[in-house]
């Protein structure tokens, strides 16, 4: 008896042991200060599932979501919801960029047939997963990207993996606190421990620009790639205004309103990252110091980052910078990719979107642009221009597939070739479409989002260049990653037009107004029609008098 | 001498204003253009026909596959002659209509002959002389070239310019008893816009009355060809876009559901506009009937014996009553009436309609500007104008019929309206 009990506790102790060794979770903090005046902080919450393993019996990775991963086939998944705009021209590059309102995109796997469905059930389950509006997502705001998005994970060679993609943006929907804390309780430690205990509501809803993603890949377990792992990565980007916080000295309490708690108990590995390059130019002291300093040659880019081991030890963490002169504002150099969106014409009958895009480096890069207008704002492809000429050289190759009225938005992807040290400008008119009166939102004047253009790029220079390698799970795989491209995906600026109203009080008045002109036709075409023309004896004229007295008389009778 | 100059006045005028600098202006007009028959369209059409995307597949394109093949040769091959191509294919229609009107006015002259017997005879002076026939066809003429909705509309470079030049071509065809031409062209235009197909009612009939001999035979054959030539045209269509029938909702579908609810000078687009979505199906239904079934048969049998004016009624009530109006529909038939000069004394509304086609061509655009551009009007106003000029277009219609069986009863009993020597008035029963 007491052998089996032993033995049975062994079994247990050994299963644990087991399901430990392949649920592995990380977290990391990223920190590094922006030109001009903006601290960008990165949270990157990474679990790492064995594909095998049945997704009913996880053991870190959230159930939820890994229930959703396996029951639609999803091979690769991502979604952001964000709220703000980063300054791609005056910040450089985020770890990941993400539209403005929700994003999502997913690669189903090659076994799915009906892609269109699954996706749509897709996104109907996220949305109540994480509360966001992804109901929305239908037919008429999808599109197929042929270009510009590319799997992040592994996937077979041989695979068509275009046709199995799916991409949609709701650039209207609001980021809220009702978002992040489904998102928190997809984490191991939830809110409780760890850095997630940082993220305040109150006070990330504070920045400029906060954007919640989550990120599922397969990923290669070794080098030769015969087994993968399912990657879950939820990440959280946030940038602080030194105006708000009123100093450019920082800290984890003046930024999230309270000290660190302590790593994550659950977690293999917890480290902070603070870029600590402009140290160089504006001396500033860390407190408490680092376990030590990197210094990691990416391309030709030379970082110095500063790393904290944290240890699941529930002491209080209070990581802060301190500047030893004040108000030296460093001078933001321009990335070597940006661009700019905006809306042309007056009136809401024509108008013309332009991207603009500014290639800052040496060599020429080749850029996927991908515009992609709702239905009712048709763009005629007929009226595209490339620096103002209709028939340009830089377009490499084009793809566009006509938008249909409620069903189907349209999509234009380009290849455009930049050269160097130039700005190219993407010219296309649309027409304003006259909405029938239901299908305005609430506040019809406000205006009419338009999204976000991908502008996906692999650029020469890791100048401003924070993304992970497409191979790198956590931070230290940025570290001396030289490399002859680096891809990443940009999202430009959205716009919003303003589409032309009725008058929705009237609908009553103008169906009545519209069927008595119609009436007016068919009274005397009937008439015409069905009677004859007869001389009929009109007596002469009363006079007014004598009709009142007829009156009268009719009376007394 | 005196046709020849206006001829080449109205060319002068037409190429003159497609190579304006406001060229883009008109062309964009929301009066003149509609998303059924701009030149943007076409062009977008092309453009991607010619990038070997289906132009069908999306929004932006709604002409029949004919349209786009024709446009796409001569854009690829010759685009420099279209402002030509389009004053020229105007003045034809013109001249076709010119024709049309004479030969029509002699088939008027032979049916007074006819009804001579029956002429009372203090009417006899009412009856038509030459002098008064040939000089209504010269307005026909001289109000084709000169008004300024189809001027406009010629200089819009808009696909109603070919819808008219095919209508009149098929009343020509019909006037003068080419039963394949007329038929063909009916055809053609019903490929392109659906509404003319009413006007395979008053062809059959004046067919029938320009070749004598079997009537009915005569109806029959009119039916078979054209129907057999509409169906040719559907297949030739399909075969065009590699055996695809996709194409007919762009086409027929587009005209019959009236998706787009860009306005225009007709009924449809606020009323579409501000309709609650279950009623939506029966009121498109009711309003599409209203404008293609309604007034064929009863008409029919008022005018069997004046084909000319069912089909002069027929076309003006079909161009207001379309899903896709535009001023170059209005000017069409406009251009007919002077070959009904002889019933403008027995209108009584002429005033008040010549005003309200002034007042709302000027106002349309101001409240459009206002709304769209200076945002200080809405809707309403613009669509108050709409509802007027319709209005105003159905009293002339209307009009002109009670003025046609106002000049029937004079004929037939004199002018003097009295019954017994007392005073009467002249009603309907």
């Amino acid at each position: 008896m007491d052998f089996l009990r032993r033995f049975l506790s062994y079994c247990i102790f050994f299963t644990f042991f087991l399901c430990v060794r392949c649920d592995e979770f990380r977290e990391e903090l990223f920190f590094k200060p922006l030109p001009s005046t903006h601290l960008y902080s990165y949270f990157q919450f990474v679990t790492l599932v064995d594909s095998e393993v049945s997704s009913f019996h996880s053991h870190l990775a959230p159930r939820s979501l890994a229930e959703v991963v396996s029951r639609f086939q999803v091979e690769e998944l991502h979604l952001t919801l964000t709220e703000g705009q980063w300054r791609h021209h005056q910040w450089g590059y985020p770890v990941l960029d993400a539209a403005p309102g929700a994003e999502l995109y997913a690669w189903f796997s090659p076994d799915v047939t009906d892609v269109d469905t699954q996706w749509k059930k897709l996104s109907a389950t996220l949305s109540g997963l994480f509360c966001a509006s992804l109901n929305f997502i239908d037919s008429f705001n999808t599109v197929t990207p042929q270009m510009a998005l590319w799997p992040m994970g592994a996937v077979k060679s041989s695979q068509n993996v275009t046709s199995q993609l799916r991409y949609a943006s709701l650039p209207r929907e609001i980021v809220c606190t009702e978002n992040l804390t489904p998102w928190k309780k997809l984490l191991p430690c939830e809110s409780s421990r760890g850095f997630s205990a940082l993220l305040n509501s109150r006070m990330i809803h504070n920045t400029n620009y906060h954007s919640v993603g989550v990120h599922v890949r397969k990923v290669c377990k070794s080098s030769d790639c015969l087994e993968t792992q399912l990657e879950f990565k939820q990440t959280v980007a946030l940038i602080y205004d030194y105006d708000i916080i009123k100093s450019n000295d920082w800290s984890f309490r003046k930024l999230f309103g309270q000290g660190l708690p302590g790593a994550c108990p659950l977690s293999t590995d917890s480290k902070i990252y603070v870029d600590v390059t402009s140290n160089s130019t504006q001396p500033f002291t860390l407190s408490p110091p680092p376990d030590n300093i990197i210094l990691s040659q990416r391309g030709r880019t030379d970082t110095k980052l500063a790393v904290y081991n944290i240890h699941p030890d529930g002491k209080m963490i209070n990581i802060g910078v301190k500047h030893k002169t004040k108000s030296q504002i460093p001078v933001s150099i321009h990335p070597p990719l940006f661009f700019n969106r905006y809306v042309l014409g007056y009136g809401k009958e024509f108008g013309g979107i332009v991207t603009e895009i500014t290639n800052n480096c040496l060599a020429p890069i080749n850029v996927v642009v991908l515009e992609n207008a709702p239905w009712w704002l048709p763009i005629q492809l007929s009226t595209l221009r490339v620096n103002g000429e209709a028939e340009s050289k830089l377009v490499q190759s084009q793809y566009y597939s006509p938008g249909r009225s409620r069903q189907k938005p349209y999509h234009l992807e380009l290849l455009i070739k930049l050269p160097p040290k130039s700005t190219t400008t993407i010219t296309i008119d649309f027409e304003f479409v006259f909405l029938k009166w239901q299908e305005y939102p609430p506040d019809a004047n406000h205006g009419f989002y338009i999204g976000s253009a991908l502008i996906s790029a692999n650029l020469p220079t890791a100048r401003n260049y924070t993304s992970l390698p497409i191979t790198g799970t956590t931070f230290d795989s940025v570290i001396n990653d030289t490399k002859l491209w680096y891809p990443i995906v940009f999202r430009t600026n959205g716009a919003m037009v303003s589409l032309p109203t009725p008058d929705f009080s009237m609908p009553y008045n103008v169906i009545c107004l519209a069927c008595t002109v119609v009436a007016l036709a068919f009274g005397p075409l009937h008439n015409i029609c069905t009677k004859e023309l007869v001389l009929k004896p009109s007596g002469t004229s009363l006079s007014l008098t004598q009709k009142l007295l007829n009156l009268f008389k009719k009376k007394k009778d | 001498m005196g046709v020849i100059l206006k001829y080449v006045v109205a060319g002068l005028l037409r190429y003159w204003l497609i190579n304006l600098d406001y060229w883009q202006t008109i062309a964009n007009r929301v009066e003149i253009a509609t998303p059924l028959n701009s030149w943007k369209r076409l062009i977008e059409g092309v453009y991607l026909y010619d990038h070997n995307i289906n132009p069908y597949e999306g929004d932006s394109f709604h002409e029949s596959p004919i349209m786009l093949v024709f446009f796409y040769y001569i854009m690829k091959k010759v685009p420099f002659i279209l402002p030509v191509l389009f004053t020229f294919l105007d003045l034809l229609t013109a001249h076709l209509l010119y024709k049309t009107s004479k030969a029509f006015i002699r088939i008027l002259k032979e049916s007074q002959e006819k009804q001579l017997a029956e002429v009372a005879d203090e009417s006899k002076p009412m009856l038509l002389d030459d002098a008064q026939l040939k000089e209504s066809a010269e307005y026909v003429l001289s109000v084709y070239l000169f008004n300024p909705y189809s001027v406009l509309n010629c200089a819009g470079m808009t696909t109603t310019v070919i819808q008219n030049l095919l209508v009149a071509t098929a009343l020509w065809g019909a006037s003068s008893g080419q039963r394949i031409v007329a038929c063909v062209f009916i055809a053609l235009a019903t490929h392109q816009a659906l509404y003319p197909v009413l006007l395979i009612v008053p062809i059959a009939l004046i067919l029938a009355e320009v070749n004598k001999g079997c009537t009915k035979c005569s109806y029959i054959r009119t039916l078979l060809v054209f129907v057999l030539s509409w169906g040719f045209l559907i297949y030739l269509s399909a075969y065009i876009m590699d055996g695809s029938y996709k194409y007919v909702y762009n086409t027929y579908g587009f005209i019959l559901t009236v998706p787009d609810l860009k306005p225009n000078i007709g009924l449809f687009w606020y009323f579409f506009t501000e309709m609650f979505e279950h009623f939506r199906v029966l009121f498109v239904c009711a309003f599409q009937i209203n404008a293609l079934a309604l007034y064929v048969i009863p008409l029919t049998l008022r005018f069997k014996k004046d084909p000319i004016l069912l089909a002069t009624v027929l076309i003006a009530l079909s161009s207001i009553f379309r899903s896709y109006p535009c001023v170059g529909d209005v000017g069409f038939y406009l251009a007919l009436l002077p070959m009904w000069k002889h019933l403008f004394t027995f209108m009584q509304q002429k005033f008040i309609v010549g005003c309200t086609f002034i007042i709302t061509s000027a106002l349309g655009p101001t409240v459009w500007h206002l709304w769209i551009y200076s945002g200080s009007a809405n809707a309403n106003f613009f669509f108050g104008v709409t509802l007027s000029f319709a209005t105003a277009q159905i009293f002339l219609i209307t009009d002109l019929l009670f003025a046609y069986i106002k000049r029937e009863f004079t004929l037939k009993h004199g002018s003097s309206r009295q019954v017994d020597g007392k005073p009467a008035k002249l009603v309907l029963r």
